[in-house]
């Protein structure tokens, strides 16, 4: 297993979280740094989303320690999350199809001149968030309607650099792409993490984990069952502990023997 | 029209110009959203440079409305070049001019399958042909780059284990089966060399070598302004030079080749206990910010390959070694102690002294020697009014 003196951007130990008899989370830790892409993997069930949920504000671990740059933290609520410089891209993207891609990057957070808005400046920096992530949107007065779900998918991922962010939570950001909007998605992940973010990605698609993420956390029936290696480990071993044909320990004594 | 007029003109001009190969192809209506110029100026400088003839205009829809989609001219047909590297697959489109007119990368995971990868490759051609407003149809020609050795006669991968899941693999056969388009196959190394001597380093020069110092290392040897692939298509292989006795054994069965002490794995090692887990572009981004760690392990990766590549000089006596791949982004970290292993071990002669020079075509070079492949290996004629159909179904069917 590698030290890093680093401190993690965000550390979560011993997470829970019930909903009446259901056990959604129990005792889970997750790291992320900066620089690094972690992904959060498992089964229907498995926790992921409701981990997201509280990364993001939207719910309260029972118990369990959150701490951001080393210091712990409460994440009341999703603003609280935000101003702690945390960002989320749910599945559901929520943007306003009527708004053109510059509103809906600032939507809520919108610039202003005094007590007007300041379209020009918003533009502006719309267009270089865009050139930053080098995004494949030609205008920024293009209604969101008339982007494509790739398109759209990405001006979500850019509505998450307004107000410099540290972390970025992305939920599913690929399903029901295709592989072209797909080949976007994945590459302003990498960008993002080459910007200094820390990166938690949520997805099923094994393929698109394992191209751009640094570690792979498994999560099976709330608990943590697995931390690998993306660089190096296979498919099948991640894909055994999603399932529970290896339990943590096995791959743990596997990992630190391939370590050796 | 005053200096400054005419400067901004100019500058409006290029900016219309690079917004268009960025993207591939735009409406003016997006243009103008692209460039924040008005919808007036993004039309008279359009047509200024359709009649330059720098772009072209076709008719397209937009949300139910007929709109101008303005590309960039391309001299009639397509080829598309695919780059399969070890973590990333590059796609470009371009014209017998060379012009990459559309491109796309797709990051990919360690030991990605074939199939996997192949099928995407053949949506991605899909796709990037829908943004250009082209089709199938007006591709002559597929060539595909592979970090393997490569039996040019059957399109397969010549040495087995370098690419796991790769051998046996028809790849030609598989991807013109799914576009039904002629489909070559060669070593990612070769096809830089093949486009450094083109258009980039090697440019001026009858014998050259292009070295690709990336996950693995190859090497492409250009004689006589001709690529030398070799009887099995293994020319140039120096991944495979043994430099350590008792090293590790690589994936090609052997003991201590050049690639178990340059390669991505072996330059990562090293650093684990003072860097933690990183991955080669950290190494690479951390050594031009001045890490010295990442700084050495680069400039040892320079010295070993060097000691190489000067076997590899002094047997075939090029005039000049163009190094690329991702470690050369990091200029002369790399080539210094490159250049400095060749210069003690190579002759020196009266003649002409042996250059080594940084690579031109940066990222590109594999999918634009790809390219370059299919123009090469298609007997492509430069006439506007000639339809490519008939082209296409001279040079061959899969």
């Amino acid at each position: 297993m590698s030290v890093s003196a680093r401190v993690p951007l965000l550390s979560l130990r011993q997470i829970s979280k019930r909903f009446g008899a259901v056990e959604a989370l129990v005792g889970v830790d997750v790291d992320v740094h900066a620089h690094e892409v972690v992904a959060l993997v498992g089964d229907n069930g498995a926790g992921k989303s409701t981990l997201a949920k509280i990364i993001s504000g939207v719910l309260a671990p029972d118990s369990g320690i959150i701490e951001i740059g080393g210091e712990e933290q409460t994440i009341a609520s999703p603003s609280a999350a935000h101003a702690l410089g945390i960002a989320t891209v749910f599945q559901d993207l929520a943007l306003a199809g009527n708004l053109d891609v510059t509103s809906n990057i600032f939507l809520g957070r919108e610039l202003t001149d005094g007590m007007l808005l300041d379209d020009g400046k918003m533009e502006q920096v719309a267009r270089q968030i865009l050139r930053d992530l080098t995004l494949r949107i030609p205008s920024v007065r293009t209604p969101l309607s008339e982007l494509s779900a790739g398109q759209r998918q990405a001006v979500a991922i850019a509505r998450t650099l307004i107000g410099s962010p540290r972390i970025v939570v992305l939920d599913e950001p690929t399903a029901a792409l295709s592989v072209a909007q797909t080949a976007e998605v994945l590459t302003y992940i990498e960008r993002l993490r080459d910007l200094g973010l820390g990166v938690i990605l949520i997805s099923h698609n094994m393929n698109d984990v394992r191209a751009v993420s640094d570690r792979i956390e498994v999560l099976r029936h709330g608990r943590n069952n697995g931390s690998f290696d993306a660089a190096t480990a296979s498919y099948e071993s991640i894909l055994a502990a999603i399932t529970g044909a290896t339990t943590l320990s096995e791959s743990l004594v596997r990992h630190s023997a391939a370590m050796r | 029209m005053s200096g400054s007029q005419s400067s901004l003109r100019e500058a409006n001009r290029a900016l219309i110009v690079e917004t268009v190969h960025r993207h591939g192809g735009l409406t003016q209506v997006e243009l103008a959203g692209a460039t924040g110029l008005s919808a007036a100026t993004v039309s008279t400088i359009v047509k200024e440079l359709l009649a330059a003839g720098v772009v072209d205009t076709r008719s397209t829809t937009r949300s139910g409305r007929r709109a101008q989609m303005v590309t960039l001219a391309r001299r009639v047909g397509l080829a598309v070049g695919i780059h399969i590297g070890h973590r990333h697959m590059r796609i470009a489109l371009g014209d017998v001019t060379h012009e990459v007119v559309a491109e796309q990368t797709l990051p990919l995971p360690h030991e990605h399958r074939v199939d996997t990868s192949l099928d995407r490759a053949a949506l991605l051609i899909a796709d990037l042909l829908e943004r250009v407003g082209s089709s199938l149809d007006e591709v002559v020609g597929i060539g595909i780059g592979v970090p393997a050795p490569v039996d040019a006669a059957t399109g397969m991968i010549s040495v087995r284990g370098i690419m796991r899941g790769w051998d046996e693999v028809h790849i030609a056969h598989v991807l013109s089966k799914r576009l039904a388009r002629p489909v070559f196959v060669d070593n990612d190394a070769n096809l830089g060399a093949l486009a450094e001597s083109a258009l980039g380093a090697s440019r001026g020069y009858r014998d050259s070598v292009y070295v690709r110092a990336s996950y693995g290392t190859g090497a492409g040897i250009v004689l006589g302004g001709q690529l030398h692939r070799g009887f099995a298509g293994t020319a140039g292989e120096i991944g495979h030079v043994q430099v350590d006795p008792q090293g590790d054994i690589c994936r090609c069965g052997s003991r201590g080749c050049l690639d178990t002490v340059v390669g991505a794995q072996a330059l990562l090692e090293p650093l684990r206990a003072s860097h933690g887990t990183m991955a080669l572009r950290d190494v690479i981004q951390r050594a031009m910010d001045g890490d010295p760690g990442c700084a050495r392990v680069i400039a040892d990766a320079g010295a070993s390959i060097g000691a190489v590549v000067a076997g590899l000089a002094m047997a075939v006596n090029p005039q000049c070694v163009v190094v690329g791949g991702e470690l050369a982004e990091t200029g002369e970290m790399l080539l210094g102690p490159l250049r400095e292993a060749i210069r003690q071990r190579v002759l020196l002669n009266q003649i002409a002294p042996l250059e080594v020079l940084p690579a031109e075509l940066g990222h590109r070079a594999e999918v634009i020697g790809a390219i370059e492949l299919v123009l090469q290996s298609t007997d492509f004629v430069l006439r506007s009014d000639e339809p490519v159909r008939a082209l296409a179904e001279a040079v061959g069917d899969d």
